[in-house]
C-alpha cells in the first residue's frame, strides 16, 4: 500500500485486519519510496526483508511522485513487473483520474469509502476477490 | 644479352690502366685472368691463386684446360667453351673445375672475348667464382626434401607441369620421378575437380595471393582416392617473374575419416537431442491440451449434476439423490486427478526460476491452501532459514508433504503434524513429521513413483500422483527429498534444498 | 453506483460453461445484464457495433467484459492485444479473463496483454456461485468503472 496520509494508513490496515485471512499490508509513505521499494534498489535490496509484493494499493495524490506515475513507471517495466496488478484506492472519483488510471493500466480503481464499516465492507470484497478468487501472475 | 667487349688497356689511359690493374690484383673471392686466343693463361691474380692453388709463376703460359675434369676434356669442352665465346662475345657456365691439388669446387664461369681497337680477337677474360657453399646448401637442401616420406613436396613450372619429385610424393601418390615428371599436376585431381577447372584455379590462386591452400580429395596413381591438405606456393626471381610452384600435399585421410566420424556423431546427437526436444514439447502439449480439454466436460457434468441436485433435488428420491451424489464425487476425483497430472507435467518444464524463499513464508502458504486442517499441524520453523528454490513448486511440494502427513493416520484419532527446519552445510532440511500409520520399508522407494498407491481409495482416496510431483518438484530445485518411516511408527520426509548463503 | 444495469459482454465458446456462468450470476443476483457471444470475431463486432450488434438497445455498449482464452477464430490473447493496442478507444473497458487454464504462461501473458483480472473457471459446481458473489460485490458494487468508452461504437 502506498498512502502518504497515515490516518488514512491506519484505517485501511485496520479495515484489512479484521477481514484478514493471511493478507500483509505493508505500508510505503510516497511514490518515490514505491518506486525503491519495487525496483528493490537499497534499502529494499534484500528480497527476504522486504518480499516483492503480489499486488499493490496505490493512492493517487501522493508526494514526489504521484501514483499514476509510479503506475506508468511500473507499466513500463520489460520483466515481471510490469504485471504486477496494481488497484488504484484514491478518496478521488473524478473521472479524468478513473478514466487515466484504466488508460495507464491500472487494474482496477477503488474509492475510499467515507465510514469505517464501507472501508470494512470494502476490504473483504477486496480480499475475497483478489487473494481467493484472482490468479495472480507470476513475479 | 648484348654482347659485351672489354676493351684491352691502350697506352693512352696507362694511369688508369695501373689503377685497374690494382683493383684486380686486389681482389680475391674472384678468379679473374686472361687468356690468349688459344686458350694459354697469360695473367693471374690473387683470386686466381687463392681459389685454383696455383701461383703465378708456375700457372702463366699454361693452357686453361687444366682446370677442367677429366669427362669434361673428353669432349673437349674448354675449346668449345672459347669458340662459343668467340663467336657470341660470351660464354656463362656452371659446373665442377679442378684445383691444383685435384680436389673439385663448384664453379661459376665467365669467359668474355677481349676486342682491340680495330675489332680483331686479342684473347678471353676469365672470371671464376667458387660456388661450393652455396652448392652443398642446395644440395643438403634438396635431399631434405627429396627424403621427406610424410609429405609430398614437388615443383610445377609456370604451366603446371612436374619439375621435381620428392620420396614423400612416391609415397602418397604412388608414381616414380621418371614417370610423372614432365607430366601435368592436375592428374592428381578427381574428375569433378578437373571437370570444374579447379587445377588452373589453384594455380591462379598462387599466382595472385602468392600462395593458395584448400584441402579436399586427390587421386593416386591406383585410381585411389585420398583427403588431403594442399598448399601450393609461387616461385619467383629476383624480378619478380613466375619461375613456377612449389606444392606441398599432405595425405590427412586418416584425420578426415576420424573428423566426419566425430561430425557424424554430433549430427546424430543433434538429432536426436532435437527429437527428444520435439517429442518433449509434444508432451508438454499433449498433456496441457488433455488436462484443459478433460476439464471442460468435467465441469459441465459436475456444474450441471450440482444445478440438478439443488434445483431438483426435492423432485429425486433418497435413491435418486445418492446416485447424484456419486456422480459428483466421482467427477470430483477425476478433476483432482486431471489437476495432479497437470502439476506434474508442469514440473518438466525447462523454465524454472530459482529465487531466495523463506521456509515459514512457503509453509504457510502451504497452509493457508489446507484450511481447516492446517491447526493439527505444529511449526517449529528458523524464520531466518531460506532456500534456494521455485516458490510456486515449494509451496505445491509442501502442500503435498503436509496434506499426506495429515490425510494418513489411524481412523477416529487425530492426525499430529510437525514441520521443522534445520540449517545444514549449505543446505536447509525441512522435516514433515506425522504420528500416523507409517509406510513399509520395502514401499519406500515406489511411493515417489506416479501412479503408486499403498491403500484403497476407500481408506485413504488419493491419486497417486503427490509424492512424484514431490520428488520431481524437490530434484527441479537441485534438492532431493527422503522419507524414514516403519509401519505404525509415523513417517518423516525430510527435504532437502540449497541454503540461501548468509541467512541462518 | 447507480441504478442502471450494467451489461457485462461474456466470450466464451463453451455453451455449457456460459449456462452455468449465468445460472450462478442469477443465484448470486448480479446486479448486471449479461450477453454472450461465442467467439473472438464476434467479441470484436459486438464492441464496434458491426453486424448483427448495430442496434444498441439491443447490444447495449459493455461496462466490463468476461473473457475466454481458448477460442475458435480470433482467441483471447488477440482479441485483448486488438483492444489495448490497436483500438485506444477500448484501453479502458475492464476486462476479465475466465478460462479453463491457469497455466503461468498463460495468466503472465494475459496480464501484460492488459487483462485487469484472471479467473479459473472453477472444477467445484459450488465454487461457480462463490465466484460469481465475489465478482458481484467486487466488480459490481465496490470497482468505479471508467465512463463508457466512444468514438468507435
Amino acid at each position: 500500500m502506498v498512502e502518504d496520509d497515515p490516518a488514512d494508513a491506519r484505517l485501511v490496515q485496520r479495515a484489512f485486519q479484521k477481514v484478514n485471512h493471511g493478507l500483509k499490508l505493508l505500508r510505503l509513505k510516497d511514490g518515490d519510496e514505491a518506486v525503491s521499494y519495487l525496483a528493490g534498489d537499497p534499502p529494499f535490496d534484500n528480497r527476504l526483508l522486504y518480499p516483492m509484493p503480489e499486488m499493490v494499493l496505490l493512492d493517487i495524490k501522493l508526494p514526489r511522485r504521484s501514483g499514476l506515475e509510479v503506475l506508468e513507471w511500473l507499466r513500463r517495466r520489460t520483466g515481471p513487473l510490469r504485471r504486477l496488478p496494481v488497484v488504484m484506492l484514491t478518496s478521488s472519483r473524478h473521472s479524468v483520474d478513473v478514466n487515466r488510471a484504466y488508460e495507464l493500466g491500472a487494474n482496477s480503481y477503488l474509492a475510499k469509502p467515507d465510514t469505517a464499516s464501507g472501508l470494512e465492507e470494502l476490504a473483504r470484497s477486496f480480499q475475497q476477490y483478489w487473494t481467493r478468487f484472482n490468479q495472480p501472475p507470476s513475479l | 644479352m648484348a654482347v659485351q667487349s672489354i676493351p684491352l688497356p691502350n697506352p693512352s689511359h696507362l694511369h688508369s690502366e695501373r689503377i685497374f690493374r690494382k683493383l684486380i690484383d686486389s681482389v680475391t673471392d674472384y678468379a679473374i685472368f686472361v687468356l690468349d686466343p688459344t686458350g694459354h693463361i697469360v695473367t693471374w691474380n690473387p683470386g686466381a691463386e687463392r681459389m685454383k692453388g696455383y701461383h703465378a709463376d708456375e700457372i702463366i703460359g699454361r693452357h686453361f684446360s687444366i682446370f677442367y675434369p677429366p669427362a669434361d676434356l673428353e669432349w673437349n669442352k674448354p675449346a668449345y667453351e672459347l669458340k662459343v665465346a668467340a663467336e657470341t662475345g660470351r660464354f656463362e657456365d656452371e659446373n665442377w673445375r679442378v684445383r691444383k691439388d685435384g680436389s673439385r669446387f663448384w664453379a661459376n664461369v665467365v669467359i668474355t672475348r677481349l676486342l682491340d681497337d680495330e675489332g680483331r680477337m686479342v684473347g678471353f677474360g676469365k672470371i671464376t667464382r667458387d660456388l661450393s657453399e652455396r652448392r652443398e646448401a642446395e644440395q643438403r637442401y634438396r635431399l631434405l626434401i627429396e627424403q621427406v616420406t610424410d609429405y609430398a613436396i614437388f615443383s610445377l613450372d609456370p604451366g603446371g607441369i612436374v619439375r621435381s619429385w620428392n620420396t614423400g610424393a612416391e609415397r602418397i601418390k604412388g608414381y616414380k620421378a621418371e614417370e610423372i615428371i614432365g607430366q601435368h599436376f592436375s592428374r592428381f585431381y578427381t574428375d569433378e575437380d578437373r571437370a570444374k577447372g579447379l587445377p588452373a584455379q589453384m594455380l591462379a590462386r598462387a599466382t595472385r595471393d602468392g600462395h593458395a591452400e584448400t584441402e579436399g580429395w586427390r587421386v593416386r596413381k591406383n585410381g585411389a582416392r585420398f583427403w588431403s591438405l594442399v598448399v601450393i606456393t609461387a616461385m619467383r626471381d629476383e624480378e619478380g617473374n613466375l619461375t613456377g610452384f612449389s606444392k606441398v600435399t599432405r595425405d590427412i585421410t586418416d584425420r578426415k575419416q576420424l573428423l566426419d566420424q566425430v561430425r557424424q556423431h554430433a549430427h546424430e546427437l543433434e538429432l536426436r537431442v532435437a527429437e527428444r526436444d520435439k517429442t518433449n514439447a509434444e508432451l508438454e502439449a499433449f498433456s496441457y491440451s488433455v488436462s484443459h480439454d478433460l476439464r471442460a466436460p468435467l465441469r459441465a457434468i459436475s456444474g450441471f449434476t450440482a444445478a440438478l441436485q439443488e434445483d431438483y433435488g426435492d423432485k429425486l428420491d433418497e435413491t435418486g439423490r445418492d446416485y447424484l451424489d456419486q456422480v459428483l464425487q466421482a467427477s470430483a476425483r477425476m478433476n483432482q486427478l486431471v489437476t495432479d497430472l497437470l502439476n506434474y507435467s508442469r514440473l518438466t518444464r525447462a523454465d524454472m526460476e530459482l529465487q531466495p524463499i523463506a521456509v515459514a513464508a512457503a509453509v504457510k502458504a502451504a497452509l493457508a491452501e489446507l484450511d481447516a486442517d492446517a491447526q493439527h499441524v505444529k511449526l517449529a520453523i528458523d524464520k531466518r532459514h531460506a532456500v534456494v528454490g521455485h516458490e510456486a513448486t515449494l509451496v505445491q511440494v509442501l502442500f503435498n508433504l503436509i496434506g499426506n502427513a495429515l490425510k494418513f493416520h489411524e481412523p477416529g484419532k487425530q492426525p499430529r503434524v510437525t514441520v521443522t527446519s534445520e540449517r545444514n552445510d549449505g543446505t536447509i532440511a525441512v522435516r514433515v513429521r506425522d504420528e500416523g500409520i507409517g509406510i513399509a520399508p520395502q514401499h519406500q522407494e515406489r511411493i515417489f513413483k506416479v501412479f503408486e498407491r499403498l491403500h484403497g481409495q476407500e481408506a485413504y482416496p488419493g491419486t497417486g500422483i503427490g509424492l512424484a510431483i514431490v520428488k520431481r518438484g524437490i530434484e527441479r530445485m537441485g534438492g532431493s527429498v527422503r522419507v524414514q518411516s516403519d509401519l505404525g511408527q509415523g513417517s518423516t520426509f525430510t527435504l532437502e534444498l540449497p541454503a540461501v548463503d548468509g541467512a541462518d | 453506483m447507480g441504478p442502471e444495469l450494467k451489461t457485462i459482454l461474456l466470450v466464451e465458446d463453451m455453451d455449457a460453461d456460459a449456462r452455468l456462468l449465468r445460472r450462478a450470476f442469477e443465484k448470486a443476483a448480479v446486479h448486471s445484464t449479461l450477453v454472450a457471444v461465442p467467439n473472438g470475431d464476434e467479441a470484436i463486432a459486438y464492441l464496434l457495433g458491426e453486424g448483427a450488434y448495430q442496434d444498441r438497445t439491443l447490444y447495449p455498449r459493455p461496462g466490463l467484459m468476461i473473457l475466454d482464452i481458448k477460442l475458435p477464430r480470433r482467441d483471447g490473447f488477440e482479441v485483448l492485444d486488438w483492444m489495448r493496442r490497436q483500438r485506444p478507444a477500448f484501453r479502458r473497458l475492464p476486462i476479465i479473463v475466465l478460462a479453463t487454464s491457469c497455466a503461468p504462461h498463460d495468466v503472465d501473458r494475459a496480464y501484460e496483454l492488459g487483462a485487469n483480472s484472471y479467473l479459473c473457471k472453477p472444477q467445484q459446481p459450488r465454487e461457480w456461485l462463490h465466484l460469481a458473489e465475489a465478482f458481484n460485490d467486487y466488480w459490481i458494487q465496490a470497482n468505479q468503472d471508467p465512463d463508457p468508452i466512444r468514438g468507435e461504437s
